[in-house]
């Protein structure tokens, strides 16, 4: 451990201008690096140069410093837990980092709240009930990276960065859809014990891979397409551009989740059957809160545009983007490296009419640029 | 509002595109503060004909620069190519320009929501998802038709 008492030699030494300069003559740092902005400016991809753009696979200490500083023997060690760079890393991290930056938004300044005005009262309350779960899922996505934020290690930075704008964005989040439930004349409406127990799987997780892939990839592709439809069935351009912009930010989270994903399972393919048995248990509860009225009906309501046309709409309107949130689920477990298909844990009606139904089942998803005309117009999404 | 300063083209054509990403160069404060992007994006019109059409977009930093009739679709390297029949386009732009923005059910992400009548592709679910995460910025660029003078929309 380092001596901690004062140097009071140095003191006297240096007021009599003898300075030690050991940490000016005995760098071994690396000397000389000039890092090129490119036309965006400095980004950390520009300074991923030399030695210091390694980021090793097992960092050999457990410190604070500055990847690639110089680094005495008696720095302490801060515990970390998350020493293998592939339980964080993707090689997306990094862009994600500077876009998430880039493209930060404000729920106060960037939500003309002044052209709320008064709607139909059922609409108000599927639109507050709506605000209120998400009001509610968005914090547990800045949760779970602060619970494991302090656990990894040091040389990951990038990825530590990374996280700290997924708390910002889910801050944010949770800020707007409250607003959103307090600036119209509504209010709060119901939380549900599932979603709460959704939330606490996340949180309780026992691993970061665990619940990385119950929230990065399972849960906010999830919420993903919430916000899709949410754009789409706004009562007012007001929800319509807190939908848009809270889409931006939900598919950067699902973007580092799929690569992560993908980077862990490629270094370690052994992890596979782990990962699919976090999301067997994720999915089962999922089928849950797609039965959840609480979850279900606020969404089915706005999209009738009244609770008489709900009714006769039934769920013909959620079966579109149940489809569709299956199909990019499946898709981006793909891209990751974990087949679904076949082993999904949702009950037949949720998987009905998706590739998710069997083995090497139907490609509903995503085909190639290439395509023809068919398939370019046939609603391959 | 920043009425076009250049000649209009009709849809789809490149000039078209040309002049859509004019609206970078004519209001750069209003898409740098929707932060930088990065994205090799083809919109495809299928004519009634059946004949398709594609045009590129790059969105690059906090710049948009128009690609021109692409030819070879594998040659441009699409990230996503967001896809739909001419009269979806043309309906959307139509509202667009009727409205000043796009409507409800006329934006980008409400007509491909459902992967019909406009449908958002790729080869890579990275690639799709970037048509989300710069969801704000394109829907800025295409409702800058609404800007225009209404000959030129
Ligand atoms: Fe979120
Ligand atoms: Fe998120």
């Amino acid at each position: 451990m380092a001596n901690l008492a004062a140097d009071l030699d140095y003191r006297e030494r240096a007021s009599r201008g003898e300075l030690d300069l050991g940490w000016l003559r005995r760098s071994r740092a690396e000397w000389g690096i000039r890092a090129e902005p490119s036309r965006i400016g400095l980004t950390l991809r520009d300074i991923a140069v030399g030695t210091y753009g390694e980021v090793p696979d097992h960092p050999p200490r457990r410190t604070m410093a500055p990847r690639g500083a110089d680094i005495p023997d008696d720095v302490p060690d801060m515990g970390y837990t998350i020493n293998d760079k592939s339980e964080v890393w993707s090689d997306n991290v990094m862009e994600l980092y500077e876009e998430a930056v880039s493209r930060q938004w404000s729920a106060t300044r960037d939500i003309p709240w002044g052209d709320l005005a008064p709607i139909d009262p059922d609409l108000e309350h599927a639109m507050c009930q709506l605000a209120t779960v998400l009001s509610e899922v968005e914090m547990v996505a800045a949760d779970f990276p602060a619970k494991w934020l302090w656990r990894i290690n040091h040389d990951f930075v990038e990825a530590k960065m990374f996280l700290c704008t997924q708390a910002m964005d889910e801050a944010r989040h949770t800020e707007v859809f409250r607003k959103r439930a307090l600036a119209n004349g509504g209010g709060l409406g119901r939380a549900t014990a599932v979603v709460e127990e959704f939330l606490k799987v996340i949180l309780d997780a026992q691993s970061y891979d665990e619940g990385s892939a119950l929230m990065h990839l399972l849960g906010e592709g999830i919420v993903l397409s919430l916000f899709r439809a949410g754009e789409m069935i706004a009562p007012s351009d007001v929800e319509k551009r807190i939908f848009r912009l809270c889409m931006q930010d939900e598919a950067r989270h699902v973007s580092y989740g799929t690569m992560h994903l993908r980077y862990r399972l490629q270094r370690d393919p052994s992890l596979a059957e782990d990962f699919h048995a976090y999301l067997d248990r994720g999915e089962a509860l999922m089928a849950v809160l797609f039965t959840t009225p609480e979850v279900v009906e606020p969404a089915t309501i706005l999209a009738a545009g009244s609770l008489e046309a709900a009714a006769a709409l039934g769920s013909a309107a959620s079966d579109v983007l149940r489809i569709q949130t299956v199909e990019e689920y499946l898709q981006r477990c793909d891209r990751a490296g974990l087949d679904r298909r076949g082993r999904m844990h949702l009950p037949d009606d949720l998987i009905a009419g998706t590739s998710g139904v069997a083995p090497g089942g139907v490609e509903a998803g995503a085909s190639s640029p290439g395509t023809t005309v068919a398939a370019a117009s046939g609603g391959v999404a | 509002m920043t009425p076009g300063t250049a000649s209009s083209a009709g849809f789809p054509s490149a000039g078209f595109f040309d002049e859509l990403v004019r609206d970078v160069v004519r209001r750069p404060e209003e898409y740098e503060r929707l932060g930088f992007a990065d994205c090799r994006l083809v919109i495809e019109v299928v004519e009634p004909t059946g004949e398709v059409r594609r045009f590129g977009l790059v969105l690059d930093g906090y710049d948009i620069r128009s690609e021109g009739e692409i030819a070879d679709l594998d040659g441009f390297h699409p990230e996503v190519v967001v896809s739909g029949a001419l009269d979806t386009w043309s309906e959307m732009l139509a509202a667009i320009a009727e409205h000043g923005f796009a409507d409800r059910s006329h934006t980008l992400n409400a007509l491909s929501i459902a992967g019909f009548p406009l449908s958002a592709r790729s080869d890579d679910p990275i690639g799709r998802d970037k048509f989300y995460r710069y969801a704000e910025t394109l829907q800025t660029l295409f409702d800058s038709v609404g800007l225009r003078a209404p000959a030129e929309a």
